[in-house]
């Protein structure tokens, strides 16, 4: 019993991590069908600007995060103007953009291996503390993590739901062209889509580094798990992602029981290949028929 | 003149100059330089035909390269194959675990076989370096795949014992036969009867499937003529520096490479060999500046895409439509 509740809570911790870092991927796909390759390096950024922050400048902790979050949506601003905008005029913009991020995100890792060092740092961020449930020892900063990430999803979830600006986000991911018709000014909505998966990517970049250290190539790992949650669920789809992000969180913390942690990754990966072809366009996508 | 004896003629041009540089620039530094480059170059050349000709959105061609390497490694260290023998097995190895991941991408649309391929590679390398079990004990503790450290002393092609102090001439000579193989390989495949079947197919698939072309049958020859030679250079690669480590799939590794195809000319028969040149050459010149050496690259790469999305190819080529 205690086994299953030290997996949960931890399998929920990751899950929640996962998926704030996933919505962003899953909403820039949704609306621009843009793989972000550089989302791992502003997840890092974030962490690093957060800490720089509070040790430096010393901010208070609420406004080192929001700091983070601003710098990393200025980050996905520029992605907007610098390539997607340009590369969105041209041919073959799925392909290019990708080779396009692979390029800025590196320039961002190398930039921060600069400014950083390699070396691991922790995370001043972060709270001491447990609590006791049937004898499981849970650190108090799970029990953030997970707040805060249910508080940012709740979050997007009204900003898409609710307001006008959520309403042109969707309406441009489900067809671009008839959005632009009805008048939604699409260069907008990109542009506003970049900016908030910056900010979820900031978020997301300091949780983990809280419960790891901060190293200029700790984004690869969860970006490529974001990626596999996205993947799983079907790029573009932001609420499967969520549900895939813990689910996924949960089957790692599983894994990591019952394999060992250096098996936990490869296996996570196998399923995803799998995953992919059983259901190429992912298990909650939509296989897209297209007339000819 | 034709486009195909324009092809015959710059390899030929290619051909003679690079031959005759061991003679120019005898220097060691030099020489071994270039047969780094041939190895990266007959890469570049077979990941073009994926990714330019098929646009197939393949980056699973380190994971082929390593595959070759690894293989050639392990016949060598486990059965005492010859090395002569070992880089073409290892090569079918490739070819194998090349259709096999294009049997795996075969119902998979642009960016998701960007990620499964992605995913592939790095399944490789975590098994490879999370793997600490001894396998053998012989000479130490050793993983099946070597673990972190690689695996070395799996003999040699004999070139070092046939000529002692000149060995690393020899391996540029092996280097450039293989590239000028692998190049002839790509011409005759972008120009001739595959290559259009490819093109077909990436230009508007459905149309090229309706009029009869197999998606499955060309997509499997692709991913199996690209990953032979790719699986070779792996193999060259693993006798030229005696020792396979998984720092082959490093993540600079793949984007020196693809930033050689992206700012050669992604799709062109010349684009990427000029591309491996030009990012060589670059590369040397920024060795004083190491440290910027992987932003330099990542901000070549961008403003590349952005800019010149048809590379110094597709400059070279507009720059002559425009003189004619």
């Amino acid at each position: 019993m205690d086994v299953v509740i030290q997996i949960i809570a931890s399998g929920l911790t990751l899950g929640a991590m996962y998926a704030v870092a996933t919505i962003g991927l899953s909403l820039v796909y949704g609306s621009l069908n843009m793989l972000n390759m550089a989302h791992g390096a502003i997840l890092t950024l974030g962490g690093y600007i957060c800490y720089a922050a509070i040790v430096h400048a010393g901010l208070n902790p609420a406004l080192a995060l929001l700091a983070a979050a601003l710098v990393c949506a200025l980050v996905g601003l520029l992605i907007y103007f610098c390539a997607a905008l340009p590369l969105l005029r041209a041919e073959n913009f799925e392909t290019n953009i990708f080779i396009a991020t692979i390029g800025i995100g590196s320039v961002i890792e190398n930039l921060m291996l600069k400014g950083f060092g390699p070396y691991p740092i922790p995370q001043p961020l972060a709270a001491g503390g447990q609590v006791v449930i049937c004898n499981v020892h849970i650190p108090l900063q799970n029990v953030f993590i997970l707040g805060v990430a249910i508080v940012l999803m709740v979050a997007v979830a009204i900003l898409l739901q609710r307001t006008s600006t959520g309403r042109a986000i969707r309406a441009t991911s489900m067809n671009r062209e008839a959005a632009q018709l009805m008048g939604v000014r699409v260069g907008r909505v990109y542009a506003q889509v970049l900016a908030l998966s910056g900010a979820l990517a900031a978020v997301s970049g300091i949780m983990i580094s809280s419960i790891a250290t901060l190293t200029p190539v700790m984004g690869g790992d969860p970006m490529l798990k974001a990626f596999i949650v996205c993947v799983v669920a079907g790029l573009g789809n932001v609420y499967g992602a969520v549900i895939a992000a813990i689910a996924l969180g949960l089957l790692e913390a599983a894994t990591q029981y019952v394999l060992g942690v250096r098996w936990s990754f490869a296996t996570l990966l196998l399923l995803v290949i799998l995953v992919l072809i059983w259901r190429p366009y992912g298990l909650f996508g939509k296989q897209q028929v297209v007339r000819l | 003149m034709t486009s195909i004896r324009r092809d015959i003629l710059i390899g030929i041009i290619c051909l003679a100059l690079a031959a005759a540089l061991p003679l120019a620039m005898p220097g060691r530094y030099v020489i071994t330089q270039s047969t780094l480059f041939f190895i990266w170059a007959i890469v570049v050349v077979q990941w073009n035909l994926v990714l330019g000709i098929g646009g197939i959105f393949s980056l699973a061609q380190m994971a082929l390269f390593a595959t070759g390497a690894y293989a050639t490694a392990m016949l060598g260290f486990y059965w005492k194959v010859p090395m002569l023998a070992a880089i073409p097995m290892a090569g079918v190895v490739a070819v194998a675990v090349g259709m096999l991941i294009g049997l795996a991408c075969l119902r998979l649309r642009g960016p998701y076989v960007a990620l499964l391929t992605l995913a592939i590679a790095q399944v490789m390398y975590v098994l490879i370096v999370n793997d600490t079990d001894c396998f053998t004990t012989v000479g130490g503790c050793m993983p099946l795949f070597g673990g972190v450290r690689g695996i070395g002393q799996f003999g040699d092609i004999g070139l070092r014992a046939l000529f002692p102090s000149k060995w690393y001439v020899a391996h540029y000579y092996a280097g450039l036969a293989l590239l000028a193989v692998a190049v002839t390989i790509s011409i005759v495949v972008i120009r001739g009867p595959l290559g259009l079947a490819f093109r077909a197919l990436r230009d508007n698939p459905d149309y090229a499937m309706s009029r009869g072309i197999s998606r499955f049958k060309y997509q499997l020859w692709i991913f199996a003529v690209s990953a032979f030679f790719t699986g070779i250079a792996g193999g060259f690669y693993a006798i030229h520096f005696r020792v396979v480590g998984p720092t082959v799939f490093s993540f600079s590794t793949l984007l020196f490479l693809i930033a050689m195809i992206v700012i050669g000319g992604l799709g062109s028969i010349w684009g990427p060999l000029l591309g491996a040149a030009v990012l060589m050459l670059a590369d040397e010149g920024m060795r004083e500046l190491s440290d910027y050496r992987n932003i330099g690259l990542g901000l070549l790469l961008a403003v590349f895409v952005i800019a010149w999305p048809n590379g110094l190819n597709g400059w070279l080529q507009r720059s002559r439509t425009s003189r004619n």
